[in-house]
């Protein structure tokens, strides 16, 4: 039974906003969207965009999604926003009231998290709908163009979206082209006095290791076309907004569930309001045994810092900090111990997942180094763009080993992708099991 | 203060993506069915049995982690006591190799399909070569031909062409009853009203009648391995001709040293010990062929499976039948079924002991577009074969 209509979501949200400007939140307009189940999951599988590319992940996406939630598997979906100003945000028809005010309230505080998170500022909040629109636009034209078709725009965005976590670990520095870094180094050189760079050459591709594998190869690429290039940096540009995102999925999270309890309770809600509510909260900041809830961890972490510190230092810590800084600083022992907290490998000889350490005395801070490993992008091998042969124009990459292999099948497809993109030869070079490893 | 906006239409814009990861689940199996198609479970089965396809699902690869002691993980224990050499979840099944596919939270789609709709998914683009316009017997071939319009079908018999004409039709209706206004820009969506597909209808046309030799040494040479091959070609062909042809006569001939006539069921499902001498087979079918099948009014099409371990003395008889056969023939093929070691043996063989010229070499004069051989070691060969005998880009 619905039991809201849109101008009790008005008066509702006009309180919801005082009260976060009481707390001193600081927030994008938001555009509520009010959608169905299903647009919600077509939402979702375009990752929140209006308007998006076509490819065929994101149909598998909806599929998947959609099964999920028919399998009963996870709840019903009802929180979705984009970091764009104004904030575009999606509201479930199917969801009651109390939903409504937690998703709404929730959103204040991922909103104001775009906007004042260090990572966020390139992102171009206030141009990110046009230009996504745009993209979207030029692919289609691509894939209806009778000279190029799906296909074709299909291998290259298969091969692209391979490689889109391959981009330097610095969100908030803008990536230097091959002409600027040229510039750069022949000031050095014409500089330098001691003679340090006396054997430096100018002419190497990359002139130092790039980790921006997308922007690179549109840039050195000989074997590219104008619209590959195109759709190379439409990729490359969509990581650029994502990025951020993914290096702060618990602090973000954190915020948003911190800020939605806070205003819940301000509200002085009914009892058939305020029930379903505390219902719901628990539900998205219960631990999951086995993993770790980046909802769960954000909010314990921030109230964790309120309660030593007071609510200014929580404002301070969303602006300057990423998950790993934030985890760094702020896991202790205390807290290791309070989630319960362990960390796990799978064991060859005993062919399952087996706990190595757990957070005792001795174990915990390695369990939070090891969770340090998991957080942000750092799940993610690190591969550079090591040289360019000059004269076969074999493209040289290097996985910066860490201890951990890489999954030699998983390596193998994505350097064919990477070969699909360059055109050219490309190794890469890597250790498994303590040897150095080409491929 | 917030904006709120409640959505009016019901644009389902995720549907053109899951049409083409439909696509692309399709393509995988029918990638898969290569695979299937030599199993031994659907050999010999009967045409409404339904056969299960595993399809890996379409996977996105990135560069990841693998699962090793040095790539810890952390996770929190809830309200469990834990400690240190407990184990997470359950044990893995030993991989097969190092497949890209073996992965943890790997998606796997079943696909059940009949038999017959497997053979539709096979088969639709080959034909039957050479299919000459001989004198009609018994055979209708099956076609569809496009007829009209209907208001369901499937995606890929969307008429775009009726469909926009409908669209248009009431764009410009609701244009003149003022309901839409081109001026303000806003879209005019197609209604599910305005899809019109392509209606097809069957027609029987009159085709000329075919009969099929299947031939097959089941001699204690024949491996359970060759046999296993040879069932499955012959599986195959047998569906093929099922399929396409309404009134298609198949004999079976298995062969020793001697040969006879066998069932369908009794072809596929047993095996003999003894020598082999083709030249049983053959001489066998040139008596059924000239008893039951007069080549004036019968195609006949000759499929041998054997391992090419002939008797040397039975070959002059085989060279003499077989251009016989050959002549009555619209298609003749030999095949051989063999081992990897085997065509390594074949290889030292000819180096040190040239005169033992292989039944394969004396046949090579005989090769033609009618009569061909084929050498095949594995299941992954089969359909390449098959494809080769009856694809249209034959020749």
């Amino acid at each position: 039974m619905k039991d809201w209509s849109v101008e009790t979501l008005q008066e509702w949200d006009k309180k919801i906003c005082e009260s976060g400007k009481r707390f001193g939140l600081d927030w994008y307009p938001i555009d509520y969207e009010i959608i169905d189940y299903h647009e919600m999951i077509g939402a979702m599988a375009y990752t929140g965009l209006p308007t998006h590319y076509r490819h065929w992940s994101f149909g598998k996406s909806f599929e998947q999604t959609h099964t999920r939630y028919h399998l009963g598997m996870e709840g019903l979906p009802y929180e979705m926003i984009i970091n764009s100003n104004p904030s575009i945000a999606y509201l479930m028809k199917e969801n009651p009231l109390s939903t409504h005010l937690l998703t709404m309230s929730h959103c204040l505080g991922h909103s104001d998290f775009f906007k004042h998170n260090r990572m966020f500022k390139h992102t171009d909040a206030d141009n990110i709908l046009v230009r996504f629109k745009s993209a979207a636009k030029r692919i289609n034209k691509y894939m209806e163009d009778p000279s190029i078709g799906i296909d074709k725009v299909e291998r290259i965005l298969d091969a692209a979206h391979a490689v889109k976590y391959q981009v330097q670990r610095t969100p908030e520095r803008r990536r230097r082209s091959h002409k600027e870094m040229l510039e750069f180094y022949k000031d050095i050189v014409s500089s330098d006095k001691e003679g340090k760079y006396d054997d430096f050459d100018l002419e190497k591709i990359p002139l130092r290791p790039d980790y921006n594998l997308l922007a690179f190869i549109c840039e050195h690429s000989r074997n590219l076309e104008e619209w590959e290039r195109d759709v190379i940096s439409i990729v490359e540009k969509e990581s650029h907004h994502f990025v951020p995102q993914a290096y702060t999925k618990i602090m973000n999270e954190g915020w948003a569930v911190f800020f939605h309890e806070k205003i819940m309770n301000d509200l002085n809600l009914p009892p058939d309001l305020q029930i379903p509510f505390i219902k719901l909260h628990n539900q998205v900041v219960r631990p999951h045994v086995g993993r770790v809830n980046p909802y769960h961890l954000g909010y314990k972490l921030f109230k964790k810092i309120e309660e030593e510190s007071g609510i200014q230092a929580c404002f301070v810590a969303r602006e300057v900090h990423d998950d790993v800084s934030f985890v760094r600083k702020h896991l202790d022992e205390k807290m290791c111990r309070e989630l319960n907290l362990f960390s796990y490998s799978f064991k060859k000889s005993r062919r399952a997942n087996t706990i190595d350490e757990i957070s005792d005395e001795e174990g915990w801070a390695s369990v939070r180094d090891n969770l340090l490993k998991t957080v942000g992008l750092n799940s993610i091998p690190v591969v550079r763009v090591e040289s360019v042969d000059k004269k076969t124009h074999t493209l040289h990459l290097q996985h910066e080993h860490d201890g951990r292999d890489l999954e030699i099948p998983y390596a193998n497809k994505v350097l064919g992708y990477i070969t699909d993109l360059w055109g050219d030869e490309v190794k890469m070079f890597s250790i498994v099991e303590d040897e150095i490893w080409e491929f | 203060m917030s904006i709120f906006r409640e959505h009016k239409s019901i644009a389902d814009r995720s549907a053109a993506d899951r049409q083409r990861h439909k696509k692309l689940i399709d393509r995988a199996i029918k990638d898969s069915i290569k695979d299937v198609i030599a199993e031994e479970s659907i050999i010999g089965q009967s045409g409404n049995k339904k056969i299960k396809i595993p399809v890996k699902g379409i996977k996105e690869y990135q560069f990841v982690y693998g699962s090793n002691q040095n790539n810890k993980r952390v996770g929190s224990g809830g309200e469990h006591d834990i400690k240190p050499g407990d184990q997470i979840g359950k044990k893995q099944e030993p991989s097969q190799g190092d497949q890209a596919g073996n992965q943890e939270g790997e998606e796997r789609y079943e696909v059940e399909v009949t038999l017959e709709e497997l053979a539709e998914y096979l088969f639709s683009d080959l034909n039957l070569p050479n299919l000459e316009k001989k004198k009609f017997k018994f055979v209708k071939e099956k076609t569809l031909k496009r007829k009209g319009f209907r208001k369901a079908g499937i995606r890929p018999r969307l008429s775009k062409k009726e469909t926009l004409k409908r669209r248009i039709r009431r764009k410009n209706a609701a244009i003149k009853a003022g309901t839409h206004n081109p001026e303000d820009g806003e879209r005019f969506p197609f209604h599910k009203d305005d899809l019109k597909y392509k209606d097809l209808k069957p027609r029987l046309k009159e085709s000329s009648s075919a009969v099929a030799f299947f031939l097959m040494d089941v001699s204690g040479s024949m491996g359970k391995d060759k046999k296993y091959l040879a069932r499955a070609l012959f599986f195959l062909l047998y569906q093929f001709l099922n399929h396409r042809y309404d009134n298609v006569e198949v004999v079976f001939i298995s062969h020793t040293t001697t040969s006879k006539e066998v069932t369908e069921n009794e072809f596929f499902t047993r095996g003999e010990s003894g020598g082999t001498m083709m030249s049983s087979a053959l001489e066998l079918e040139l008596d059924i062929i000239q008893k039951r099948f007069h080549p004036s009014s019968w195609n006949i099409y000759t499929f041998y499976c054997g391992d090419g371990e002939n008797w040397p003395d039975d070959d002059p008889a085989v060279l003499e039948m077989l251009p016989q056969i050959k002549s009555m023939s619209q298609l003749v093929c030999y095949t051989e079924i063999i081992s990897e070691s085997s065509s390594r043996r074949r290889q030292f063989l000819f180096g040190s002991d040239a005169f033992s010229e292989e039944l394969w070499d004396k046949l090579q004069p005989l090769t033609n577009n009618i009569f061909k051989r084929a050498r095949i070691s594995s299941k992954e060969e089969i359909w390449p074969l098959f494809r080769r005998l009856f694809g249209r880009d034959l020749k």
